[in-house]
């Protein structure tokens, strides 16, 4: 059974006359944890945000559940969930407003008018921020007013209460301390939580630098110079690999 | 020799320049016949007149004011937002709508807004009949205008990124759009909506000048009777209004999180989307055009306007708004930095508030007593109006202003006034113009109010054809005042981008 959820077809793309990714193909299957690999400015956040759908290849193709971006609806589209390296949190708003905003898919323009307005219920939000160790002190700070930690931690809840399928993460465990990061990793990569119910993402390709990190991943994928230099099993992973990508 | 090198400094005080020509035509114009009722009205200014009956009056025309002023900034701010929506990129992005549609409503937006108030209440009283629903709806059609242009812009400043994540997570259009635009629109309101107050109840004693009620048509018949003491008490009282407004509005500070609060503002944006649109509705059906039959009598009548004199009129208008500019712009550095002392300070202050507080058409009469009608007169009413707003402005930011530089440059022992002009005024001098650029977009727009009264450009001729009711010529005048006024603020548009 064919069970790809993502796939990139031989993608290119161009910014201002520059190629930033060349030919690339890559497949993501349900379920698959990935770790993204590759030096600073060699096309990573650039793959994350085409395979999001954010930004279009200049050629080539990406397919989610075997479709192009264009055929999906809204519902279908709202089943990929990002991190993003530079966070995109709302700043003038508190913390548990910014965690609401990935309630916005499921609910209808009444809900996020309320959430404006501070008269949603935040219960759903506070657990999340709760799973990510945020204390309940700044659960109704403006986000404008938190440390680097807090609002990293904030746009990992508002990510995880989104449910979706599948989970981009650009850097997430960037300004996070060594505890903090494993709790976190937990979060993202397990399936299944204490009470054995099953968690959402199922599948996850995260960007890391850290190598320290790569324990619970299945995959990992070595990009340079916006070309995909490996994509191996994690158990196959040599010092020879990371010599062609650092 | 070295060659002439223009800053931001120079350039706030060259256009000083203008006071040459202005001051020349002045000389030549002035005549000693009303002197004496000049001394009067100044004296008057500290001898107003205060008996039971006149604060009777007093009190019912505030009243009238305060409301005609209140309702038409209730209804041009929330109808300005939701224009300011409608003319904002953001909104085109997140419901993929043409860009099109979106320069059609910008253009609608800006010929409306090219029209001054008075003007338009001119035109509706001659087509309506005077009432007291004219004076908000004048008001209301280029303050919407102008709201949702500053509503826009403030749009547009919305980091990409949140658009991006918004976009991203594939929330409902409307939930998208509403996350976006909540927090500028409410920041806006904070910074720009309660100052608009203030401007709408200024534009209700002006349009109460041409007879639409409340204490602009008091100030016009005592001024008419020269009842200069009666006068004062209308302005003495018109500034304490001002005055206590403005410590109201410092005092307000809105608490978003507040439910109860929330609740009310959105009620209140409801009732009066809703009041309106059946107003409007009842205004369309339930009126008897007194004097406008059809719109096909634009095109029968006649006109009488003489190619030669309408160009001279244009060029005429041109020049009034130029050197208004002129004098708006450097006076206030220019005193300031002369007269640099606390003393002199309070003096300018005071001059600055009642040029501020005098509607400019009073300030137009009071110097006919001593001068011929001109165009000079009318730049120099216009001018020191205008300069009274930017004094504001230029005393406010240097008061905020860091007075390090300042106090190095007075230790170093140059002189005071050397310290103030390269310590002090020179960091402001580039957004003191890039708000003069704005303010000349305004100046433009106000050369109609001098026009009707002192006789001077397309404002004179807009009120003959509008007495005579020669709609044709009513349509062309209008049409060459918003030409004027659209490329004014397309050139002030670039000077200001150039600035910030």
């Amino acid at each position: 059974m064919n069970n790809t959820l993502l796939e990139l077809k031989n993608i290119s793309y161009k910014y201002k006359n520059n190629l930033i990714l060349s030919k690339i193909n890559l497949k993501i299957n349900s379920g698959e944890k990935i770790a993204l690999l590759g030096k600073s400015g060699s096309g990573k956040t650039t793959l994350i945000s085409l395979l999001n759908g954010t930004i279009k290849p200049t050629q080539g193709e990406v397919k989610l559940f075997n479709k192009s971006f264009e055929e999906l609806d809204r519902k279908q589209k709202s089943k990929i969930t990002t991190i993003w390296q530079d966070l995109r949190l709302i700043e003038d708003f508190s913390a548990e407003q910014n965690v609401n905003f990935g309630l916005l898919p499921e609910n209808n323009f009444y809900f996020a008018f309320k959430n404006l307005l501070n008269i949603s219920s935040f219960k759903k939000a506070h657990k999340y921020m709760q799973l990510c160790r945020l204390h309940n002190s700044i659960y109704d700070k403006k986000i404008r007013k938190l440390s680097g930690g807090q609002k990293q931690r904030v746009a990992i809840a508002r990510s995880l209460i989104q449910r979706s399928n599948i989970l981009l993460a650009d850097e997430p465990f960037n300004n996070l301390d060594p505890k903090l990061i494993t709790t976190i990793k937990n979060l993202l990569l397990e399936n299944v939580d204490k009470n054995n119910t099953k968690k959402y993402p199922k599948t996850v390709l995260v960007a890391l630098h850290r190598l320290d990190l790569l324990n619970d991943f299945d995959k990992v994928i070595g990009i340079r110079d916006g070309k995909i230099f490996f994509n191996i099993k994690k158990n196959n992973l040599k010092k020879l690999h990371l010599d062609k990508i650092y | 020799m070295n060659k002439l090198k223009l800053n931001y400094t120079s350039l706030s005080f060259l256009p000083i320049l203008v006071c040459v020509p202005i001051g020349y035509q002045l000389i030549n114009n002035i005549h000693f016949g009303g002197f004496k009722l000049f001394q009067e009205f100044l004296i008057s200014a500290f001898n107003p007149k205060i008996d039971n009956e006149i604060i009777i009056i007093v009190i019912n025309r505030l009243n009238e004011t305060i409301l005609i002023g209140f309702f038409s900034w209730l209804v041009s701010i929330i109808f300005g937002v939701i224009f300011g929506i409608l003319s904002s990129n953001i909104f085109y992005k997140i419901f993929n709508i043409p860009n099109f549609f979106y320069c059609i409503i910008r253009f609608f937006l800006t010929i409306v807004r090219s029209i001054h108030e008075v003007v338009w209440g001119i035109l509706l009283m001659q087509i309506y009949g005077i009432n007291f629903s004219i004076g908000i709806i004048a008001i209301c059609i280029p303050y919407i205008a102008v709201n949702s242009k500053v509503f826009a812009e403030q749009l547009e400043t919305i980091d990409y990124k949140s658009f991006e994540f918004i976009n991203q997570i594939n929330a409902s259009k409307f939930s998208s759009l509403i996350t976006l635009i909540w927090n500028p629109i409410i920041n806006t309101f904070k910074n720009f909506g309660l100052y608009r107050l203030e401007c709408s109840i200024r534009s209700t004693v002006i349009l109460g000048l041409f007879g639409i009620g409340g204490i602009g048509t008091s100030i016009f018949l005592s001024f008419q009777t020269l009842n200069f003491r009666e006068l004062w008490t209308y302005l003495w009282s018109l500034a304490i209004l001002i005055i206590l407004s403005g410590l109201i509005f410092k005092k307000i500070k809105f608490n978003t999180t507040n439910k109860i609060l929330s609740i009310f503002f959105i009620a209140v944006f409801l009732t009066t989307i809703l009041f309106s649109f059946s107003y409007f509705l009842y205004f369309i059906f339930n009126n008897n055009f007194e004097n406008f039959n059809s719109f096909s009598s634009l095109f029968k009548s006649s006109s009488d306007l003489e190619l030669f004199a309408f160009l001279k009129l244009i060029l005429e208008t041109i020049i009034l708004s130029l050197l208004s500019t002129g004098i708006a712009i450097s006076l206030p550095p220019l005193v300031i930095g002369i007269f640099n002392n606390n003393t002199s300070k309070i003096f300018i202050k005071i001059f600055a508030f009642l040029f501020r507080l005098i509607p400019s058409p009073i300030i137009l009469l009071i110097l006919l007593t001593f001068n011929n009608p001109s165009l000079s007169l009318a730049a120099l009413t216009l001018g020191l109006h205008n300069a009274g707003i930017t004094s504001k402005l230029l005393f406010t930011n240097l008061e905020d202003q860091d007075r390090r530089n300042y106090i190095a440059m007075k230790s170093l022992g140059i002189s005071k006034k050397t310290s103030w002009l390269l310590g002090l005024f020179s960091q402001q001098a580039k957004s003191y113009l890039a708000y003069c650029a704005y303010r000349s977009d305004i100046i433009i727009r106000e050369t109609a109010i001098v026009g009707v009264i002192g006789s001077v450009g397309l404002g004179w001729q807009l009120q003959e054809s509008l007495s005579s009711f020669a709609w044709q010529e009513v349509t062309i005048v209008l049409i060459a005042y918003s030409s004027i006024a659209i490329v004014g603020e397309l050139i002030n548009g670039k000077i200001k981008n150039s600035l910030t």
